[in-house]
């Protein structure tokens, strides 16, 4: 079942990863999504993609945006981690460089978060 | 001194909880406490049970959330004690749960040593360093108990998913030097239902109640497989 | 239902798969099934831990291995079934040296030996101290190689159904449906183990109830030499889980309280690796004579490990070092384990030959729940293991040379119905006002007050006694369980039945025998005698209590001598 995906009661740090990839992977697809529909929208000329991008990109959707750059950092570096475990390498280490993970993503995400938001705050 | 033990019952119709109270003596285990329940309280609780000291693999239950060993866990180490089957397995009745598939896909693997000249009139000795021995020896010590399967993400989902502990007696024949079946068992392993599944969740060699670190198997399979398709693709 | 193949073998132990093989390596034709109590990995001889007694290098010979055997059996096992027993073993360590068994090795790659009680010469084959582990795992593996070995997993062993003086078949109990099932057979072998359980501190697991012997008893075969259980040395304090006796073979110690070695006393030679006969009457008697080292869980004495160190504990004992900080607290690098005697093996068993027939015809025994006999009064460590291999090939290859000569025999189908009606009509709807368990704890009480180590006449009567009573209460006991599916009640109070007579066999045997010999010592006679008692003990069913016989031993080259160690 799907929910076992997600079933993270009893289960170690690892387990909670993998849930955490799961679900990012689901938040960066309908991302995707939205954001093909965005592009495809200048099919139907400037006004309507800007009209759009007015609904999103603005001070109070500032926190879904980061919980989105959260989801694509989280995604992207824990990747990276499974990429190397995949392959065989330092499985003994596999404690430590997950703990690094959760590391490299927190710094990564506040210092992007930062950055946006003095983007979108000017 | 008592605990309380909450245990997940099944009739075959409902699933439900049941409390029952046991008088703990230090050295109990949550095995001795369900036989004290069985046979002074209520023996129409049904587990699996045998050798009592971990290497038979049959009691293997979801203790506080976790899977382990009935009769490797102390009970006095645990403050709640709340038994369910464990994840991941058909249940039968209470504690039971089927392992007929899972003993079917251990059969489909060919976990055995495949030899060309194997004569069965004439064996021989074969040699085999005790380095040789090490590199796989790990892995010949799962007792098949299905705690690693239980958790396993994948195996949840897909039931054809050969699931870790089978593919980690795969891994443990592979790395045997006396085998000379290799190819045979990569089509099997090196498959949609096999080491590309995978996605390393690695809560399998978490739960391990023997530390066979069953993770770690299929990731060394995994290479090995993508060695084999690498090859292949340039014969 | 009723199926039908040409062997069937009841048990998934070391034996029943050996036979299993040897069987379907006879003839691709025949359909092989085994049925077992439990997954066939889940069975007792996964217990088994030193190792397997094999002649494999220079310097020993199959005459000093059989003389080993001979003596340890205190010169009551049959000896032209020794010297055919110590022949076939080597070639069964290399064919599961073929088949996968990780034995541990030696710096060059050759099959490492070690050193074992009674044994001579150091030749006990092992796998670290899990060989029962990795032998039954490489035999189970390798059945699946085979598409005529069909198994039935979770099937409990009813009856044995015989007609004129032919095996016609078994009836079994599916547990996961709860139906009663007919399996049709040319042959049947049973390798259902011993009966362990029948005593309250033990090292066997749970489910070794002796029901193979008990239904082979009910149905008229004689059990022979029951009154010899063997009491291993080291049982851990309080679980009675076993320490190998590859701990004293590695080199380790037992001492008493005052911190002495006093096998010194006892077996001065030999030492510690005495046989176990001798090792637990000695430990025994420091116990009874107040020189135990005094728990909350009785007197105990201390197995010493501490002078072996850490590298050589998780090289050659990693399991025994795991399971004492598990269930003792307690890691045998720093401290001494606390072990006591502790009931290990039945090596009585089911009436066969040297070719593992028994009086029926088609009806093979191997294993633990036969006797040849190759152990005697007395069976020597790793000689077990050896036994069901094997033993377990040559009831396989047996059966299969029966069964392709044999047409099938189609059961009648009132003996069917009848067991049917009888099980789960009269038995399982039956009310009353026992408690199945409550009789059980008390049989084994039985058993380790009056049939322990140190016997004598008087408890021994009075524990005929009891066990009679027991079993006249047994009648009445009521399975609180009445559903059908995976009704694990209904399955223990039947084997409570089965223990019950196993016990009264035990009993009578024990009763009867006025001497000391092996792992049977009386204190009212405490000593051997060859004159009146150098014969086996056969036990008959009877409505009316068990008939007792007795045949000679075979001796053929070595005449009994007094036993030293």
């Amino acid at each position: 079942m799907l929910v076992d995906w997600f079933r993270i009661k009893g289960r170690s740090l690892h387990s909670l990863a993998f849930s955490f990839h799961r679900l990012t992977g689901i938040v960066l697809m309908i991302y995707l999504i939205l954001h093909l529909t965005y592009l495809t929208s200048l099919r139907f000329g400037k006004e309507s993609y800007e009209y759009l991008i007015s609904l999103t990109v603005r001070p109070e959707t500032l926190p879904f945006d980061l919980l989105l750059l959260l989801a694509t950092v989280f995604h992207g570096v824990n990747g990276i981690r499974l990429v190397i475990h995949e392959l065989g390498f330092v499985y003994e280490k596999r404690n430590l460089i997950l703990y690094l993970t959760f590391g490299i993503v927190l710094i990564v995400w506040l210092y992007a978060g930062y950055l946006m938001f003095l983007l979108i705050m000017g | 001194m008592e605990v309380e033990i909450k245990v997940r019952r099944f009739n075959g119709e409902k699933s439900y909880w049941q409390k029952y109270r046991v008088p703990v003596l230090s050295g109990m285990t949550v095995l001795d406490a369900l036989l004290y329940i069985k046979e002074n309280i209520d023996a129409t609780l049904s587990f699996r049970y045998s050798c009592r000291m971990g290497v038979c693999g049959s009691c293997a239950v979801k203790i506080n959330n976790k899977p382990r060993l009935a009769c490797e866990t102390q009970i006095l180490q645990l403050k709640d004690v709340q038994i369910e089957p464990i994840n991941n397995f058909r249940v039968i009745k209470d504690l039971i749960t089927d392992f007929d598939d899972f003993f079917a896909k251990h059969r489909i693997v060919k976990p055995y040593l495949i030899r060309k000249n194997d004569s069965y009139e004439k064996p021989v000795e074969m040699i085999q360093t005790p380095k040789q021995l090490k590199k796989y020896y790990r892995y010949s010590l799962c007792i098949k108990c299905g705690a690693c399967n239980s958790v396993c993400p994948v195996s949840s989902t897909r039931d054809d998913y050969l699931g870790p502990a089978i593919m980690t007696t795969v891994y443990r024949f592979m790395t045997d030097n006396r085998d000379e079946g290799k190819d045979e068992r990569f089509k099997i392993v090196s498959s949609e239902r096999g080491v590309w599944r995978c996605h390393f969740a690695s809560e399998c060699s978490e739960v391990c109640p023997k530390n066979v670190e069953p993770a770690k198997a299929v990731q060394k399979l995994r290479i090995k497989s993508i060695i084999y398709e690498i090859k292949k693709f340039f014969k | 239902m009723k199926v039908q193949h040409d062997i069937v073998i009841v048990g998934g132990g070391l034996a029943g798969l050996r036979a299993a093989i040897a069987s379907a390596e006879r003839s691709r034709k025949l359909e092989i099934a085994i049925i077992s109590k439990t997954y066939p990995i889940r069975c007792h001889s996964v217990c088994a831990e030193g190792g397997t007694a094999a002649v494999l290098r220079e310097g020993d010979s199959f005459d000093l291995h059989a003389w080993d055997t001979i003596k340890g059996s205190d010169f009551l096992a049959d000896q032209d079934a020794v010297e055919f027993f110590v022949k076939e073993i080597p070639s069964e360590i290399l064919r599961l040296d073929n088949w996968g068994c990780p034995w541990s090795r030696t710096k060059d790659g050759r099959i490492a030996q070690r050193a074992f009680g009674g044994q001579s010469f150091n030749r006990t084959v092992f796998a670290a101290d899990r060989t029962g582990f990795h032998e039954v795992h490489t035999l189970y593996e390798r059945t699946l190689m085979y598409p005529n070995i069909i198994r039935y997993d979770e099937y409990f062993l009813t009856n044995l159904i015989i007609e004129d003086n032919e095996i016609r078949g078994v009836t079994a109990i599916e547990l996961k449906s709860g139906d009663l099932i007919l399996f049709e057979a040319k042959a049947v072998i049973l390798a259902t183990g011993g009966a362990g359980r029948l005593y309250g501190f033990t090292t066997y697991s749970h489910q070794v109830t002796g029901d193979g012997m008990a239904i082979a008893y009910r149905a008229g075969i004689p059990l022979k030499d029951m009154e010899f259980f063997q009491f291993h040395p080291t049982g851990l304090v309080p679980s009675g889980i076993l320490m190998t006796e590859a701990c004293r073979g590695e080199g380790g110690y037992l001492r008493n309280k005052y911190g002495e070695r006093f096998m010194e006393k006892y077996a001065p030679e030999m030492m510690e690796l005495a046989p176990r006969d001798v090792v637990s009457r000695a430990m025994w008697r420091e116990i009874v004579e107040g020189r135990g080292i005094e728990s909350e869980h009785g007197a105990y004495i201390a197995l010493d490990l501490t002078h072996l160190g850490e590298e050589r504990i998780d090289e050659r004992l990693p399991l025994i070092r795991d399971a004492a900080k598990k269930f003792a607290g307690i890691d045998p690098v720093e401290e001494p384990i606390p072990v006591r005697p502790v009931a290990h093996y039945t090596m009585g068993g089911i009436h066969t030959n040297i070719n593992t027939e028994t009086q029926v015809r088609g009806l093979y025994a191997a294993g633990e729940v036969a006797c040849v006999s190759i152990h005697g009064a007395n069976r020597l460590g790793s000689n077990s293991t050896a036994e069901c291999l094997v033993f377990g090939r040559v009831a396989g290859e047996r059966a299969a040379d029966y069964a392709l000569k044999k047409e099938f025999r189609h059961v009648k189908s009132e003996s069917f119905k009848k067991e049917e009606k009888k099980i789960f009509d009269d038995f399982l709807k039956k009310s009353g006002d026992e408690n199945p368990y409550e009789i059980k704890k008390e049989l084994t009480k039985v058993m380790d007050d009056n049939f322990w180590i140190f016997r004598n006449g008087e408890d021994m009567k009075e524990g005929v006694k009891k066990i009679r009573e027991l079993k006249e209460r047994y009648k009445n006991v009521e399975i609180v369980d009445k559903s059908r599916r995976f009704n694990t009640d209904l399955i223990n109070t039947m084997e409570i039945g089965f223990m019950l007579d196993v016990a009264e066999v035990v009993a009578i045997g024990a009763l009867m025998r006025k001497e000391s010999r092996g792992s049977h010592y009386r204190l009212d006679y405490p000593e051997r005698d060859d004159k009146n008692w150098l014969k086996h003990t056969l036990v008959y069913y009877n409505e009316n209590g068990p008939i007792v016989k007795y045949i000679p031993v075979k001796i053929t080259k070595w005449m009994p001598v007094e036993r030293k160690y």
